[in-house]
């Protein structure tokens, strides 16, 4: 691959994508008029300002003030969040985090894993390697919508995962064949998302590293678990992050292969029922907050104990292995 | 590059003459601090920022004034499959000419069309004058002021179908017109069975004529939405049951009654009467079932008639409907339907207000039933030769309509309508007692009707 070989002697720095981007600034960065890009920015800032400041301190302010029916809303302090969490509503507000989660760790675990294998697949040299690149793609471009519709007909008692399969599972009438046919779409339209940001992880890894390893005896095996691995380790915490994200706030495959049915709620389906369908604009706001807030603490946590300290320690790891 | 070599040479070449250019090179710098200064917690929590924004809503509520003038109107229903609509309201605007009104078509998903509405009466903007509200909406959208009051001797007189008009009174006044109504029947193979049952015990009974032809028994709409709000109460009302009380202040679910008529769906889907692929029927699944000739019964809306009766149809000339079988002689469906409702925030009311009489009138009703095949809230057109000629269903629907009764009145009507929804699923699937189901939904529709 003539990309790899133009290399430089110098270390590639072993950062994550975004971290590139920034180490190579500095070349660029000379009599920055920071008040003139200031104004640059303004008009945008104001516009998100307005269409993504707003409605979130709209909803958290709203959280906070009662739903009843024939008078106007009035401050209730925590009362909706307190219901969510160990009130009246408690049951099915755990419930949905529940399966959330569940959805969102067995997903990622299929993804990466698959995704994973795709990246290196598509990461090497063979004929008809870019027919292969855009026809693995093909699911992540069909959108969620449309891909929950089509597998809604291939998971109908009479479609074509039975007749293929030969079984008569009703996939949407019943708890755990409702949940296995939402990972099944899942994995299927998102595992390409996956294998592509991995791959951009792969291909920063330098050829020379291999050729060393291969000269010092590594097998396939072990140039896989102690180069490949700990190299593209960055691009692949990127990856599984951005999935969390996602994962955590699922919202289109549920609702549309089984409106929530068979324990499917997910928390952004019970935000919506609450907040559009039962018309409980304070209770809904409340549990997209609590939605909020349980993406972020996650996020946080999947970066504080994996993100930022792996990405250092493979980084001395790595330059260990090449001396 | 965060896609390194998949289009390399275009993001490539596309980045290089950017950075020789000094604004965007000093857009970069400010960027790029930025950026520096964001650390990693700092993207959590704008990804997590942006992930939940789609989740935040906001709104407000309570009633507002309009004047009762006359001027042009606008009229929103949902989506209009038969074309008609235009031409129904083309002879009201040649009447008058002063007055016109125009069509705004909405979704044809009754939940996009509630979310719609919902939207325009919280801003309390007045943009649909005349709403098309489905039967179970009426309650919510007058407790919540939404609707003007209408004069009872205008739009519920004698000649207007009963049941309709108790769907569109709210507290002993009436804030809609009953438009058009609906009641689901009894779809059968008369080739097959020649005489329709007409109790719960012959129903199961001519299941052996089904089980000897490798058929299935019965179908409806039994997966988890408002379909099978529909279905559980046809059966739970025709046992003699009921959800909430007429007010819709007390939950009355907790009875022997509601417990029989929930036991007989539950036994027909164990001893398999009712397939298991019956729990995910949407009314066009159920639909698809009877059409296919694999289901011999099928309870559902009139309007399969049509596809059923077609040239191409399997079952054509095969088929009769019927009113829904009971305990003890024809069973009670629910009602459905559609009354137009004149918003509390538009500004000519008295129009609106004629306009719906108008709509309720004799000429415009049977362009609903002749040209839009659907059923009339007039008593006297189900009897009318010319219309029983064309949709020979007529009169089975009259009788079907005069003891339908609505599903719950209240103004927390989707509440209680989750909650019979998940726990007559759950006993459907055989996951819960029918006792059990019972219970639980006696204790989450006191939870809905409370919490509002």
């Amino acid at each position: 691959m003539s990309s790899r070989s133009s290399t430089t002697d110098e270390p590639p720095p072993l950062v994550a994508p975004a971290a590139r981007r920034r180490a190579k600034a500095p070349a660029v960065r000379k009599g920055g008029d920071g008040r003139f890009a200031f104004w640059l920015v303004v008009p945008a800032m104001l516009v998100l300002t307005a269409v993504i400041g707003y409605p979130i301190v709209a909803a958290l302010i709203r959280s906070l003030s009662s739903d009843t029916l024939g008078e106007s809303p009035h401050f209730v302090g925590f009362g909706n969040y307190a219901d969510a969490l160990w009130g009246a509503r408690s049951g099915q507000f755990w419930d949905s985090v529940e399966v959330t989660y569940l959805f969102a760790a067995i997903t990622i675990v299929l993804e990466t894993a698959i995704g994973l294998g795709m990246a290196l697949v598509m990461n090497q040299a063979f004929r008809g390697r870019s027919l292969l690149r855009g026809v693995v793609l093909v699911p992540w471009a069909v959108p969620t919508a449309v891909a929950a519709v089509l597998w809604k007909w291939s998971f109908n008692p009479v479609g074509i995962i039975n007749a293929v399969t030969g079984s008569h599972v009703v996939w949407t009438g019943a708890d755990w064949p409702s949940r296995i046919a939402i990972i099944v779409a899942d994995t299927w339209k998102t595992s390409p998302f996956i294998a592509l940001l991995i791959l951009a992880g792969l291909q920063v890894i330098p050829h020379d590293v291999y050729e060393a390893a291969e000269l010092d005896g590594a097998g396939a095996f072990q140039r896989f678990r102690l180069i490949t691995l700990p190299l593209v380790r960055p691009a692949l915490l990127v990856a599984v992050l951005f999935r969390l994200l996602d994962a955590l706030r699922m919202y289109d495959l549920p609702a549309i292969l089984t409106h929530g049915a068979n324990d499917t709620t997910t928390l952004s389906i019970l935000v919506v029922q609450s907040t559009l369908s039962e018309l409980k604009p304070g209770y809904g706001g409340a549990l997209s907050t609590l939605t909020f807030l349980f993406i972020f603490v996650t996020a946080y946590a999947f970066v504080r104990l994996l993100g930022v300290d792996a990405t250092e320690a493979h980084t001395r790891d790595s330059r260990k292995a090449r001396s | 590059m965060l896609t390194a070599n998949v289009g390399r040479n275009r993001l490539g070449r596309a980045r290089v003459p950017r950075a020789r250019r000094p604004y965007v090179a000093r857009l970069t710098h400010w960027g790029d601090t930025v950026r520096r200064r964001l650390s990693w917690t700092g993207a959590a929590v704008a990804a997590a920022t942006v992930a939940t924004v789609g989740l935040s809503g906001c709104g407000a509520s309570g009633s507002g004034s309009g004047g009762d003038a006359r001027g042009p109107i606008t009229f929103a229903s949902g989506k209009d499959l038969t074309g008609a609509m235009p031409q129904l309201l083309a002879q009201w605007n040649k009447l008058h000419p002063d007055q016109k009104v125009t069509f705004i078509e909405l979704s044809a998903s009754p939940d996009d069309q509630r979310n719609s509405f919902v939207q325009d009466l919280q801003a309390r903007s007045g943009k649909y004058d005349v709403m098309w509200d489905d039967v179970v909406w009426t309650s919510e959208f007058a407790a919540h002021g939404w609707l003007a009051p209408l004069d009872k001797a205008q739009v519920g007189g004698p000649g207007v179908l009963p049941a309709a008009v108790d769907t569109a009174t709210y507290k002993g006044t009436m804030y809609g017109a009953p438009f058009m109504t609906n009641s689901a029947l009894l779809y059968y193979r008369s080739d097959l069975v020649p005489k329709p049952p007409t109790t719960w015990a012959e129903l199961q009974a001519d299941c052996a004529v089904a089980k000897a032809h490798h058929m299935d028994c019965y179908a409806g709409q039994f997966a988890q939405y408002e379909g099978l709000t529909v279905n559980a109460a046809e059966a739970i009302t025709s046992a003699g049951g009921s959800f909430l009380s007429p007010d819709g202040t007390k939950v009355t679910v907790d009875s022997p009654q509601a417990r029989a008529g929930l036991q007989h769906l539950v036994d027909m889907f164990r001893n398999g009467d009712i397939p298991k692929a019956a729990l995910t029927y949407q009314e066009q699944e159920s639909a698809n079932a009877f059409l296919s000739g694999k289901t011999m019964f099928l309870a559902n809306w009139p309007y399969v008639y049509t596809a059923a009766s077609a040239a191409d149809s399997k079952i054509k000339g095969k088929f009769g409907m019927a009113q829904l079988p009971g305990p003890n002689g024809p069973g009670k469906a629910s009602l459905g339907g559609i009354d137009l409702g004149v918003s509390a925030f538009s500004k000519h009311k008295q129009t609106a207000k004629d306009f719906v009489a108008w709509m309720q009138s004799e000429s415009s009703q049977k362009i609903l039933v002749k040209v839009m095949n659907q059923a009339s809230v007039l008593s006297k057109l189900y009897t009318d030769p010319e219309l029983t000629k064309a949709s020979p269903y007529l009169p089975t629907l009259q009788k079907a309509e005069l003891t339908a009764v609505p599903r719950p009145k209240t103004p927390a009507y989707n509440a209680v309508s989750l909650a019979i929804q998940k726990d007559v699923y759950a006993a459907l699937q055989g996951k819960v007692s029918v006792d059990g189901a019972i219970k639980n939904l006696a204790g989450d529709l006191q939870q809905a009707i409370q919490s509002n």
